[in-house]
């Protein structure tokens, strides 16, 4: 053989074995795609902007801890800034990039959503969590990891007539009174009022005229001097953190006594900063611990807060952190079991992921989740605390499926 | 056995400068070496402009359905992003908040991908869109309390008010913009770093 061709062959052979060595270092582990919408902009950004940072941190941690039974998760998160054309054009936009599911927003895009996502049978887990998107028979693929609004309502209702009404001086002479304080036209803010009424009633409270409040409001002196005449024991409140301020600001002004009951979107960390003394005794309904409070993955939660947004102070950080968790979370081990059954399609995701979960803990002071394929009620828990001297305590724990039973299973289903 | 000899010294030796040109030419990143990439806001840009107006839902639209529409305003924001690691590092998403004045208005984020040589400086262009009408419901949901303290009224007719201000005065940079808790997450291997980042324009 002549030394040329000795070199050629030389050459050729380190080239293949070079090659060899190329085509064995791994070329990145499979990946699950998912579509988060998200609100940075618009009208709900004060809350949204923290629940997205939850969202993103939280696949953070799913991803460094083993992912999707190794799969890890690519996440594609947009802000669509509460409009609702962005929002369907988004929707596109995941089908295109075949996200295996979507980690939805508000009553907004949920609503727009609902009939697409049950056709293309694509799981929308979503923060708004009003009660008519727990049947199954309607809304297939609408799920979340909160109690839902009807039942945050109810859970409310009888927290303080079980722990407030019996040390009232009024208490056994005639019936509580309530009123209710929310905006008309808001689907958000209407949505529990139905099964608020129902409940009311139930527990034989007379109820009161209701108040229109706009989300936009910060003068309500006029509500609370038609609200000073009938006198209410309790009043409920289901908008947003800055109207329900207004009222508790203007409520405390006008020297309207009365106890003041709130549905989640109300009640954060951002309460007291806006409503200041106001917000003294205020009863809340929160489906997950506050930013910080010694839960289980609390630490965690910290953790990447602090590692993926150092440039925003712990201070700034609100229980919509942990909301977002909980989806991130929860929506994480609907895929774990999916995969684990062989069947990452929409299907699979709900047949084989969330409709397998019982009592699922997962933490963050989140009750335990149920889901099943006739009820989509993930918690019949409301858990109930109190902001009293500068910090959220919790008050009671009411389970409606426990104590009404019959009324859960039969009645009370989808409103 | 000469020839034999031969192919396999010169294999050795091919292989031997390959293996150490490469190991040269890399330092491997290690939690200790790994230093956050420093991002910082080049310039801001109008990128694209309409004016300012606003039209509600009572208006008839000569095509199309009425509803409540505000002028849009795109704002570029232009980073230089450098890489002060002798590896290459991978820039994996970029957020940060926009804030006019003390109103915060947008979070902004960016998730397309792009590895930065090292000791070499890359640029990052993140546009931010601004829609009136969503300005609106925010200063108006969010930063109600807030508009009334620095205008002294409240409710639409003075959140419309300062967005005309804000809108007309932004192609001339007439008033501070403020880019704040800027995130940029890094990767080199499977190391992470985030760099934080702020800055007011102009």
């Amino acid at each position: 053989m002549k030394p040329k061709k000795i070199w050629l062959k030389t050459i050729l052979y380190a080239g293949i074995i070079m090659l060899m060595i190329g085509l064995a270092i791994p070329t990145g582990a499979a990946t699950i795609k998912i579509g988060s919408l998200n609100d940075m902009t618009g009208a709900t950004s004060d809350v949204g902007k923290d629940f997205a940072l939850g969202i993103a941190e939280a696949i953070h941690y799913i991803n460094d801890t083993g992912g999707i039974n190794g799969k890890k998760i690519k996440l594609y998160q947009f802000d669509y800034g509460y409009r609702i054309p962005e929002a369907l054009t988004k929707y596109s936009l995941f089908k295109r990039l075949k996200c295996a599911a979507i980690l939805g927003w508000g009553t907004g895009d949920t609503e727009a959503l609902a009939p697409t996502v049950a056709r293309d049978k694509i799981p929308y887990v979503s923060a708004s969590y009003s009660g008519h998107l727990c049947n199954p028979e309607k809304t297939p693929y609408n799920l979340f990891f909160s109690t839902d609004y009807s039942t945050q309502a109810r859970g409310l209702i009888t927290a303080w007539y079980d722990k407030k009404w019996p040390n009232k001086p009024d208490y056994g002479k005639r019936k509580p009174r309530i009123a209710l304080c929310y905006m008309f036209a808001s689907p958000y803010s209407s949505s529990s009022i139905k099964a608020a009424k129902d409940h009311a009633k139930m527990l034989g409270f007379e109820m009161g005229p209701q108040q229109d409040v706009s989300l936009f409001a910060i003068d309500t002196k006029s509500q609370i001097l038609a609200l000073k005449e009938f006198k209410p024991d309790v009043l409920l409140l289901t908008n947003t953190v800055m109207s329900v301020a207004a009222v508790l600001r203007d409520a405390y002004a006008l020297g309207l006594k009365t106890d003041k009951l709130l549905l989640n979107w109300g009640f954060d960390e951002n309460l007291p900063k806006l409503a200041g003394k106001a917000a003294e005794g205020v009863i809340g309904c929160a489906p997950w611990a506050f930013f910080g409070q010694n839960v289980p993955l609390m630490d965690k939660v910290v953790e990447y807060a602090k590692k993926y947004n150092p440039g925003i102070p712990l201070e700034k950080r609100t229980i919509h952190t942990v909301q977002g968790w909980a989806n991130a979370l929860g929506l994480a081990e609907a895929l774990r079991r999916a995969d684990k059954a062989g069947d990452l399609s929409g299907e699979g995701i709900l047949k084989y992921g969330f409709e397998t979960m019982r009592d699922y803990d997962f933490g963050l002071g989140v009750a335990p989740a149920t889901f099943t394929a006739t009820d989509h009620r993930s918690q019949s828990e409301a858990r109930i605390y109190e902001y009293k001297n500068g910090k959220f305590t919790l008050l009671d724990s009411i389970d409606l499926k426990k104590r009404w039973p019959e009324k859960w299973a039969n009645e009370w289903l989808g409103w | 056995m000469k020839k034999k000899l031969t192919i396999i010294l010169s294999f050795i030796i091919i292989l031997a400068v390959l293996l150490a040109g490469c190991a040269a030419m890399m330092t491997k990143p290690t939690a200790r070496n790994f230093q956050a990439p420093i991002v910082t806001l080049d310039s801001m840009e109008v990128e694209h402009f309409w004016g300012w107006w606003y039209y509600s839902n009572k208006v008839k639209p000569t095509m199309g359905k009425a509803g409540n529409y505000g002028a849009p305003l795109d704002l570029a924001f232009i980073f230089n992003v450098e890489n002060p690691n002798p590896f290459p590092v991978e820039l994996e998403s970029l957020k940060f908040t926009v804030a006019f004045e003390e109103f915060d208005l947008n979070t902004v984020s960016s998730i397309e991908t792009q590895w930065i040589p090292p000791g070499k400086t890359n640029q990052i262009r993140v546009h931010a869109m601004f829609d009136g009408r969503q300005s609106l419901l925010s200063l108006l949901v969010t930063g109600g309390f807030k508009l009334k303290e620095k205008t002294g009224a409240a409710g639409a007719g003075a959140a419309l008010k300062q967005l005309g201000k804000w809108w007309k005065a932004a192609p001339e940079y007439g008033f501070p913009i403020y880019v704040k808790e800027g995130a940029a997450v890094f990767k080199a291997d499977s190391l992470v770093k985030v760099a934080m980042f702020s800055a007011t324009f102009p």
